[in-house]
């Protein structure tokens, strides 16, 4: 459970086990969750959320992509991503640019870590 | 060719055998139409000779009907007058327009095929042999040549048959048949101890029946003997045939001092008989006075006086050398036969022949001469009688004038009479050495192969000036007939050992064991150079059955090859290994049908061959590892999101649970579901471990047959994360129902993968949107390919081949192994791969490999890479 409360999440994961799980986590923590299986399906029906946790790489439109197009719309939604494995390192700044990352497996302590990481630092931004 | 003159040899042997015992014409026709159905199998043939008004007549026949005789009684094809008849032979007779007058008989008699074959002595047809068939027949050389055979051999016994028949017919009719009967008319009534007065005539005075003339003008040699064996009276006949002057020359000696020394016992045992009462009878040869050599035949009788009393002696000796000499000849020419068919040499042969023709005619020598192979050369073949310095003369020479009347006959394939060498011969050279040795007449016989070349010439000399009687003549013929045989038999011997000699030259010089095995798999001969490489030694095997001696497998695996051999007629190859004490060696076996009861079984050791294939098959699996351990790294990151995807869900999944077991009440549902989600999702993890461990595991190739699309999604499920994380769009169209492959999995997993990675990095330059990865599945019906399009750069110029090389890459990062370890997986598992690059843009690579049915030989090329399949 995070300091501020429930929280609405929202997941992009193109890994139905994975996606389920974490709902079911994050659902059992108190949480609203909602689950999007690639980036493009998240675009077409997103809702307003506290954080988005997207899973790097995905099938077309890819995590750092994705939040380019937030970010150009003007989205200052918090993210934080997942990824499965090395991909782009998770220390490489550049490509983070901020963003929390975990990497798979992860345990519910280092996500909710990185998701109210995200939430503040958006928070001391703004 | 050797069995052939080997049958003609028999032939000969069992005609001469069967004509040799008969006198009788129609005995000879008997035995000569026996001998055709034993030596050639017909049964239905007949023999037929020219009468005294030039008709052919039927003499002996076989299966012929009265009616038939009647209807073709008096066809001949030839007349009393022809010459060089040559064989007829109708295979057909519905094909033959010289018969069609015939045909409704032929057809009524079934008779489909026939053969006249001529009966020639003395160049002129005296008769002719027929063989008739139920069916059409086509005849073989070697059949004609037999049936010639017997028909000469008949036409020399009807000649000699109807010569003794003469003789016979002018003999006395009392002839020579003493019995008791005929003694009594004979009695001599004789004063003891008065010596004859007319020493030149019969002592008349001592005759109680006078059978003077029949004495007298007797054609036997008759003597009268006092019981000492002293010589009282010779009739006239007797006179001349002991070669005498007069009588005067004879009476008084003892007439045992006429024989031979070592005939004594006999002579005295016969007069001893007659002194006794009985006759007493013994056939012996004798020379004459005149130093001709003769054989008698002769009875001693005893003369009684009135009283009973054996007062004198009468021998009667008849000249029985023309009978003696006939069998002589039948023996000489048997025997000279016999030597042939066991094989005596030449040399040898042809001195015997010359010898008994010799006998057959006081006064005469013989000579055979060879032609060379060449044709153009003559040699000596016999001339046993004949001073050497004369023979030696013909040998070597080329063939023309030097060679003298026998010259002529090799050129000319005739006969050629020289009646007096001191007037005829146009040879001055040779004939000056003739004469000085007494030859004065020449008759010189070509001498034939089977085939009717000229191998030689027989020539016979005579001592005087003069042409051959009838009776010489044919003894020239008979004598090169056989001559021929001989040469013929002797040089087909001679070919025989010659590529005896070649094989044996070869077999020595060809390190491969041969086995000569019968059709049920029985050892029956081998060739081995060195026996002790050997299963075991050939004493052991020969004679025994595959069974007894091979692994059961292996014999089974033989037994299957003999029998493709045996029905396809083709070689049959087999690759098989055997434990031998330290080691396992490895074998060909080539499979090819000899004769139609037997198989060769041609064996090469190709353990060596063996060995360094298996030593760079395993060289080869050692880089294939090594491949895979690269393409693992390089796919580290993949792999790793692989595991991590299911590793995350679980650890999920498990925290969830915990919040789970926290509520009330108890979402039960909830928790199994979640628990069942951990449980699949672990097994997925637990799969990919598994395929790691695959391609990581350092394992022999296992043949099982495959569905190459099922390989091909294993490949896609483990690349999955990594095609997508370099943005490699991937499309299939996998054929359904593709037949199976035998392959290794593994080996096949990672020729397709190192195809994929070839294709991404190939496509890595170009922009994304562009990018496009194909696999492609189709089969045939010999192979299944699996092609893999990219739209890269595709391969520059010249390097479509290349790029199969090993350390050839285009990449910095890359060994270059990739391609090299898919090529030769794929050519172990007897399939090709080939690069080819697209109209548009990049390059495809094509994979082809054999169906798993019908591509039994997959085990020989993957044994190398598998643990060895064959028995042993």
């Amino acid at each position: 459970m995070t300091d501020a409360g429930p929280l609405n999440l929202s997941i992009v994961d193109d890994d139905e086990a994975v996606r389920t799980a974490l709902r079911r986590l994050l659902r059992a923590m108190g949480h609203e969750v909602r689950v999007y299986a690639s980036a493009e399906e998240y675009e077409a029906r997103a809702t307003a959320a506290d954080c988005l946790i997207v899973d790097l790489r995905l099938p077309g439109l890819n995590g750092f992509e994705l939040r380019e197009r937030l970010q150009s719309r003007g989205s200052q939604i918090p993210i934080v991503f997942i990824t499965g494995d090395g991909g782009p390192s998770p220390s490489d700044a550049t490509a983070h640019a901020g963003t929390p990352t975990v990497a798979k497996p992860f345990s519910e302590g280092d996500l909710i870590a990185a998701i109210t990481r995200a939430v503040s630092s958006e928070t001391n931004i703004h | 060719m050797p069995a052939a003159t080997n049958r003609q040899l028999a032939v000969r042997l069992a005609v001469g055998r069967a004509l040799g015992r008969t006198r009788d014409l129609d005995d000879v026709y008997s035995a000569a139409l026996d001998t055709l159905a034993e030596c050639l199998d017909v049964s239905r043939a007949s023999v037929l000779l020219f009468d005294p008004d030039g008709v052919m007549r039927f003499k002996a026949y076989r299966g012929l009907s009265s009616e038939y005789r009647a209807a073709v009684q008096g066809h001949s094809p030839w007349t009393p007058d022809s010459v060089d008849a040559e064989p007829l032979l109708v295979p057909d007779v519905t094909r033959e327009p010289s018969l069609a007058s015939y045909l409704p008989v032929f057809v009524r008699e079934r008779i489909a095929a026939l053969a006249f074959i001529p009966m020639v002595s003395l160049g002129h047809v005296i008769g002719k042999f027929m063989l008739y068939y139920a069916a059409p027949h086509a005849f073989e050389d070697e059949e004609v040549q037999l049936v010639g055979v017997i028909a000469s051999a008949v036409a020399f016994a009807v000649e000699r048959g109807r010569t003794h028949e003469g003789s016979r017919r002018s003999d006395s009719p009392h002839g020579f048949e003493p019995n008791a009967s005929v003694i009594g008319p004979w009695e001599w009534a004789v004063t003891p101890g008065a010596p004859a007065e007319h020493l030149g005539g019969l002592p008349s005075g001592t005759l109680r029946q006078v059978r003077q003339c029949d004495i007298e003008s007797d054609r036997d040699c008759l003597k009268i003997l006092g019981l000492d064996g002293r010589l009282l009276y010779v009739n006239p006949a007797g006179v001349a045939q002991l070669g005498a002057e007069d009588s005067r020359a004879l009476v008084g000696r003892r007439w045992v001092e006429f024989w031979q020394e070592k005939d004594h016992e006999v002579v005295e045992q016969a007069m001893a008989r007659a002194r006794a009462g009985t006759i007493g009878r013994f056939q012996r040869p004798t020379r004459t006075l005149a130093g001709v050599m003769k054989w008698w035949d002769v009875a001693v009788m005893p003369i009684v006086d009135a009283g009973g009393v054996v007062v004198q002696l009468k021998a009667v000796s008849r000249d029985v050398s023309a009978q003696w000499r006939t069998e002589a000849f039948q023996a000489g020419q048997h025997q000279v036969l016999e030597m042939i068919a066991t094989g005596a040499p030449l040399a040898q042969v042809l001195t015997l022949l010359v010898h008994v023709i010799e006998d057959q005619c006081e006064g005469m020598v013989c000579q055979a001469l060879l032609l060379d192979a060449d044709g153009s050369h003559v040699r000596l073949g016999a001339a046993p009688s004949l001073p050497e310095e004369f023979s030696r003369r013909f040998d070597g020479q080329p063939l023309g004038p030097r060679i003298g009347a026998c010259g002529t006959v090799m050129q000319t394939g005739r006969t050629v009479i020289v009646t007096d060498i001191g007037h005829d011969s146009p040879w001055p050279d040779l004939r000056d050495a003739a004469l000085s040795i007494g030859l004065r007449a020449c008759w010189s016989a070509p001498i034939f192969s089977s085939k009717k070349k000229v191998l030689g010439s027989f020539a016979m000399f005579s001592d005087t000036a003069r042409g051959p009687h009838r009776e010489e003549l044919r003894l020239l013929e008979t004598a090169a007939d056989l001559a021929g045989a001989a040469i013929d038999h002797h040089r087909s011997q001679e070919a025989l050992r010659q590529s005896e000699e070649r094989n044996r030259a070869i077999l020595r010089a060809i390190p491969d064991w041969m086995f000569v095995l019968s059709n049920d798999g029985v050892y029956l001969d081998c060739h081995v150079k060195n026996p002790g490489a050997l299963l075991v030694p050939p004493e052991v095997f020969l004679g025994k059955s595959m069974r007894d001696i091979l692994p059961p497998s292996l014999a089974e695996v033989f037994e299957r090859a003999f029998e493709r051999a045996r029905t396809t007629n083709e070689p049959e190859r087999i690759e098989y290994s055997l434990d031998l004490q330290h080691e396992r060696r490895f074998y060909e076996a080539c499979i090819v049908r000899c004769d139609s009861d037997k198989l060769l079984s041609i064996v090469r050791d190709i353990s060596d061959r063996k060995h360094a294939e298996l030593d760079a098959a395993a060289q080869r699996q050692e880089l294939a590892h090594l491949n895979r351990v690269l393409i693992l790294a390089e796919q580290s990151g993949a792999l790793a999101h692989e595991l991590s995807q299911p590793l995350a869900a679980i650890l999920a999944n498990a925290q969830a649970a915990r919040h789970l077991l926290d509520r009330t009440p108890l979402d039960l549902e909830e928790l199994r579901e979640t628990l069942d989600d951990v449980i699949k999702s672990d097994k997925r993890a637990g799969m990919v471990i598994h395929r790691l461990r695959e391609l990581l595991k350092k394992s022999s190739a296992v043949l099982q047959p495959l569905d190459v699309n099922e390989v091909t999604r294993e490949v896609l499920d483990l690349t999955h994360s990594d095609l997508l994380l370099r943005r490699m769009p991937i499309t299939t169209a996998l054929s359904p129902d593709l037949p199976p492959v035998l392959g290794d999995r593994v080996q096949l997993q990672q020729v397709i993968l190192n195809l994929v990675i070839n294709a991404c990095d190939a496509m890595s330059t170009v922009e994304p949107a562009e990018r496009e990865l194909k696999l492609t599945t189709v089969a045939d019906d010999e192979c299944v390919q699996i092609a893999v399009s990219d739209r890269g750069v595709g391969i520059p110029d010249g390097h479509l081949d290349s790029v199969f090389d090993p350390f050839v890459t285009h990449r910095p990062d890359g060994l270059g192994l990739g391609l090299a370890i898919s090529r030769s997986i794929v050519m172990a598992h007897r399939g090709r791969i080939q690069a080819e690059n697209n109209p548009d843009r990049g390059a495809t690579f094509r994979c082809f490999l054999p169906l798993a049915n019908g591509t039994a030989d997959v085990s020989i090329g993957m044994n190398s890479v598998v643990a060895m399949m064959s028995p042993g």
